[in-house]
């Protein structure tokens, strides 16, 4: 039984619970809207779920959705780290396991374990509303195939776990926890500081940019949008009610076409447009056919 | 029709996926690579082997040591070393064992060398070895570690132990060779005496 003490010094889950109070009260202010209530309760469940290895281990679950292994109370696998193993260790059948996994999720939800579960869209969600207009800003969202497409082959010729060693998912979940439960207990390799410099540059993203690494370099995200177009869970669009306000697009973090794209890879199933819609002309819907 | 089709499809590769790699899966998250997060703990000096577990393990008493290393720990001191591909902390260590002339061989048939032939090497594969089971007996259950090199002998009918493990709070990690020479010969000298020459 886990009892909080209110000595967090002292307190190997500090490191998390802190944390998630912290973005609790934030995020309360933020999440305004029917549905964001709701999806805040998810992200902050989740965010518990994902650091409960202290509960009920390391297990061989895999995420569907971006967070390190190596975070010290991981429940589950990072899906891209799986992906990697299985071309340097040349374990193929880790990839039936991935491809299930992401699979099933996705084809239920499409993306919307990026805007409900993933604890780095959490984070994102709290540190940045901005939003750009730039063409730039649409051709570069294809970097996040690039990046998931270049995995494969740099884990194969490399033989090491090649994202991993500069991840900077992994340096926020993993390395910064660890350095701070115990900062002189580790030497570093030559990874380390190119890992760092990632992790200042992708902060520096998300501060700049709502939703910048879901939206230009998250992998896993790469995996899961194409699903939007066939997921049981569609975000529908009734013309015939719709006032034209585009209000949905003022508020959409990812910036997608609304309310005309709505099975866009894009799309994180995070229902601000549909909070915002003054006639109900967006709902999300789960749909056999 | 069509969407349910879909899922059907997509569940069948989820559980069949599952079977044959959910343990794999299970092996590589319990295995904690830091390497991977581009540090290395360090490591704290040996002291004494261990005949249950020590304080800082969240489990007490004697570990179920595997039947297969409770033979080869009666016949002679047997170290284990965990490894996996693409697990740079690994590869470092079995490159300076080789280099130290400790070892030969890759990591997957490596074994001691002439000098240490006193002793029995087992590399384990963390994701395809049979024997991977034994990363979870020797792992602090609950803490950000697991076990590296473990080094093991019996001695009238009691198994003596020392695990290395990759340890969030700095107490083990991969061992420095000279350290890995000294308590192998330790370890002999304690099971039958001493090195012969």
């Amino acid at each position: 039984m886990v009892v909080c003490n209110l000595n967090c010094a002292s307190c190997p889950l500090a490191y998390a619970c802190i944390p998630i109070t912290i973005a609790g009260v934030i995020a309360l202010r933020k999440y305004r809207g029917r549905l964001q209530k709701k999806r805040l309760a998810s992200q902050m469940t989740f965010l518990f779920i994902t650091n409960t290895a202290f509960l009920f281990g390391a297990t061989g679950l895999i995420y569907s959705y971006f967070y390190c292994w190596e975070s010290p109370f991981a429940l589950m696998a990072c899906p891209i780290g799986v992906l990697e193993h299985a071309f340097v260790d040349r374990a193929w059948y880790l990839l039936i396991y991935l491809a299930g996994s992401i699979g099933f999720t996705s084809i239920i939800f499409g993306r919307a374990a990026c805007g409900w579960a993933c604890p780095i869209g959490f984070l994102q969600d709290l540190t940045s509303k901005r939003k750009t207009k730039s063409e730039w800003d649409k051709k570069l969202r294809i970097l996040k195939y690039i990046i998931l497409a270049a995995i494969p082959p740099a884990s194969y010729v490399t033989g090491q776990l090649a994202y991993t060693l500069i991840c900077p998912i992994g340096g926020l979940t993993a390395t910064l926890p660890h350095l701070l439960m115990n900062p002189h207990g580790y030497t570093f390799t030559f990874f380390f500081f190119p890992k760092m410099m990632v992790l200042v540059g992708f902060f520096i993203l998300i501060v700049l940019l709502s939703r910048g690494w879901c939206r230009h370099l998250c992998p896993v995200g790469a995996m899961m949008g194409p699903f939007n177009k066939i997921s049981l869970l569609q975000l529908e669009y009734y013309e015939d009610k719709c006032l034209k306000c585009f209000k949905c697009a003022d508020v959409c973090p990812m910036q997608i076409n609304m309310p005309y794209d709505t099975k866009t890879a894009e799309c994180i199933r995070c229902g601000k447009c549909v909070d915002v819609c003054p006639t109900d002309a967006l709902a999300f819907k789960f749909q056999w056919q | 029709m069509k969407k349910a089709i879909y899922v059907g499809i997509i569940f069948i590769i989820l559980a069949s996926g599952a079977y044959v790699a959910y343990k794999q899966v299970e092996a590589l998250n319990i295995a904690r690579c830091l390497g991977c997060l581009a540090m290395e703990p360090k490591t704290k000096a040996f002291e004494d082997f261990w005949v249950e577990y020590p304080s800082f393990y969240t489990r007490s008493g004697i570990p179920e040591h595997p039947s297969w290393l409770v033979n080869e720990s009666r016949q002679h001191v047997t170290m284990l070393f965990f490894w996996f591909e693409g697990c740079s902390a690994c590869k470092s260590q079995w490159e300076r064992m080789k280099k130290y002339g400790l070892v030969e061989g890759g990591e997957a048939d490596g074994k001691f060398t002439e000098n240490f032939s006193y002793a029995k090497l087992i590399t384990i594969d963390i994701i395809n070895s049979p024997q991977r089971d034994a990363l979870k007996i020797y792992q602090t259950e609950g803490r950000m570690e697991a076990p590296t090199t473990v080094i093991i002998f019996e001695k009238n009918d009691t198994i003596y132990w020392y695990a290395f493990s990759g340890d969030a709070n700095g107490e083990g990690g991969r061992p420095d060779v000279e350290t890995l020479v000294k308590i192998l010969e330790r370890a002999e000298e304690e099971k039958n005496g001493g090195v012969q020459p």
